[in-house]
């Protein structure tokens, strides 16, 4: 084991030990040195959609996009096994390589300063015991998760479907922390910021800000929690911001600075990043460059199916199970729709238990192949203001907001 | 980097990376970051992209792209200098652009992790006139003329280029600073010079880095 451990940087004895196990103890070795060659990858169904899986720390082996800074894909199958994610399964989007790789958590603050009366320093310590504590599931979807379908493709990063996650986030109230801070009438925004930087001097510093309106919102969180363990490093530990309905990019990880701002954020990640087209839509004709843009904000409607992949055999004359997941931006959702014809004609399927309005809810429907042909498997979940999935993709340069009703093609055999 | 198994149940196998730990006693926390697994691949240009897209960013960034023609790269490199502050000087763009582009029409390179062991540093030492010229080439923006870690960009890094005359440097052995070139160092802005330099070229550079002196 020494001999590995000097060789081989990063890894320890624990670490060993620790893969072993995920692995059910058939990690290889061959003349004392563990076999690397035969890793696996999966390959999304785009050009260039070849994903190595890698586990990172705390983390099963996931989709490799990128290594520095880490950009991590849960892979597909995941969404079958439960409607909340696993944390050593949850996906990891970083934008600047400056993560810190070590942590004083006597030391660590959660500052609260800007426009308000009382600017705070508060210890975890204070955080979890000084305030009421709240628990909400909720799903945590990547502004960009599904771009790599975008068609024309765009420019960034090429996800598949597998860059959300759904989980019980336990934490405490933003509302409550700047209500003891107390903001100044003149608030407007407030601004997160973690502990990540940049690497190269002129890079802007990954920070976002919420409207106030939204910031008090009774559902948004400070957590340091996630399905009832510590947050996971990569998810953001000790604590990230927890705002259900909105986009992950809001989701600010390590958060330990909230700036209480009297003007609207004009900062890059504000201003020029993520943001869509400003019509209803939030799309343009393919191809085409957005006139006004807007920063993105809550998600759209969507759902997909989980237990079966694109080219499954099914015997003509056997009823199987359609399992999936729904979702919306936290009004719930109403029902789901099953097709085997390309959306020809639908059935309701049976909604899974509810477990609050920003989590994914599970689905059923039942499916019997009568010919030997491919039968276009489709979902389409309808929120309870009415909201639909769309039948056609709509199409943005940010390969932004799809909620495209997706298609799994199988065969009666 | 180096347990390969079937998970039960899932059929999902892959690498394992770095390490995490929780010290409860003293309340702090360490995270192990894996390196850059593969860095560019050698080209005209590549010594471009390895030595300013990697400082920050790893290569993957270029090879998941789809299909851009070469006015979408220079969009791409333009946003990257005037955007995110790349150090890339004006000279360099185009070069870096045409070798952007031959990347992106080709498939996309392996990168599945393999650990990279340490080579053993034979009795073939590297020349140090022919190392000042790689070094010259590829290593002062960051690590200074000086070796002191105070080329043009060097300081504002984080973490900041290592001083090579201090003794964290010279004290290493020649296979762990061949390593290092090799493969970088995790989490920081040097990236992999396995396939951007020739062996001959890594031994040459280390033999000059030797002479540099406080």
């Amino acid at each position: 084991m020494n001999d590995l451990k000097e060789s081989l940087p990063g890894l320890t004895r624990r670490n060993v030990l620790r893969t072993a196990l995920i692995f059910g103890g058939i990690g290889l070795l061959e003349g004392g040195r563990l076999v690397a060659e035969a890793a696996e990858a999966i390959t999304l169904p785009f050009e260039r959609g070849r994903r190595p899986l890698v586990a990172f720390p705390q983390k099963r082996p996931l989709m490799v996009m990128t290594t520095r800074p880490p950009q991590l894909e849960t892979p597909f199958q995941v969404f079958n096994e439960g409607v909340f994610t696993p944390n050593d399964a949850f996906f990891v989007r970083w934008h600047v390589a400056g993560i810190p790789t070590s942590l004083d958590l006597n030391s660590f603050r959660l500052k609260i300063f800007g426009r308000v009366q009382r600017p705070l320093s508060l210890s975890l310590d204070d955080l979890k015991h000084n305030f009421g504590q709240t628990e909400l599931a909720a799903v945590c979807q990547c502004a960009g998760n599904s771009r790599g379908f975008s068609e024309p493709r765009v420019a960034g990063g090429q996800w598949g479907h597998g860059a959300m996650g759904n989980a019980v986030w336990k934490g405490v109230r933003l509302r409550d922390i700047l209500d003891r801070a107390g903001l100044e009438k003149t608030a407007v925004q407030i601004r997160f910021n973690g502990l990540d930087e940049p690497v190269a001097d002129g890079t802007p510093d990954f920070r976002k800000s919420l409207d106030v309106e939204v910031a008090l919102g009774e559902h948004v969180l400070v957590a340091y929690e996630m399905n009832g363990e510590p947050l996971p490093w990569l998810n953001g530990y000790p604590l990230r911001l927890v705002v259900p309905g909105w986009y992950a990019t809001y989701w600010i990880k390590m958060v330990h600075e909230i700036e209480v701002l009297n003007s609207v954020d004009q900062e890059f990640w504000m201003a020029k990043a993520y943001r869509v087209p400003a019509d209803p839509c939030g799309c343009v004709p393919p191809g085409q460059k957005p006139g006004a843009t807007v920063p993105i904000g809550r998600m759209t409607v969507r759902s997909f199916i989980t237990n079966w992949q694109d080219g499954a055999s099914i015997p003509t004359g056997q009823s199987v199970t359609v399992k999936g997941i729904a979702f919306d931006q936290g009004h719930g959702v109403d029902r789901v729709l099953f097709s085997a014809d390309g959306g020809r004609h639908w059935q309701t399927a049976e909604l899974g238990k509810d477990h609050g309005n920003f989590s994914f809810r599970a689905w059923e429907a039942r499916f019997t192949p009568t010919a030997q042909d491919t039968y276009h498997l489709q979902s389409l979940a309808i929120n309870r203001i009415g909201e639909a999935q769309r039948t056609s993709p709509r199409w943005n340069p940010g390969g932004y907001l799809r909620n495209a009703v997706e298609t799994i093609r199988v065969n009666g055999i | 980097m180096i347990v390969i198994g079937m998970v039960l149940g899932l059929g999902i196998t892959g690498t394992t990376v770095g390490e995490s730990a929780e010290d409860q006693t003293t309340s702090s926390a360490s995270f192990t970051f894996p390196n850059d697994p593969a860095g560019f691949r050698p080209g005209p240009g590549s010594e471009i992209a390895s030595g300013y897209c990697l400082i920050c960013h790893s290569a993957e960034y270029v090879y998941m792209q789809p299909p851009h023609d070469s006015d979408r790269w220079k969009e791409i490199v333009h946003k990257m200098k005037h955007v995110f502050g790349c150090p890339v000087p004006d000279e360099q763009v185009r070069p870096l652009v045409e070798y952007l582009v031959s990347q992106n029409t080709e498939m996309s390179v392996d990168l599945l992790k393999k650990p990279d062991m340490p080579v053993a540093v034979t009795g073939t030492a590297g020349n140090p006139q022919s190392g000042k010229t790689v070094y010259e080439r590829h290593c002062v923006n960051c690590h200074g003329r000086s070796g002191r870690g105070d080329g043009p960009i060097g300081p504002a890094l984080i973490p900041p280029a290592a001083d090579l005359t201090h003794q964290n440097a010279t004290g290493k052995s020649d296979e762990k600073l061949l390593a290092l070139i090799r493969n970088g160092k995790p989490h920081t802005a040097m990236p992999a010079w396995k396939n951007a330099l020739s062996e001959q070229e890594k031994l040459d550079v280390l033999a000059y880095v030797r002479t540099l002196k406080k």
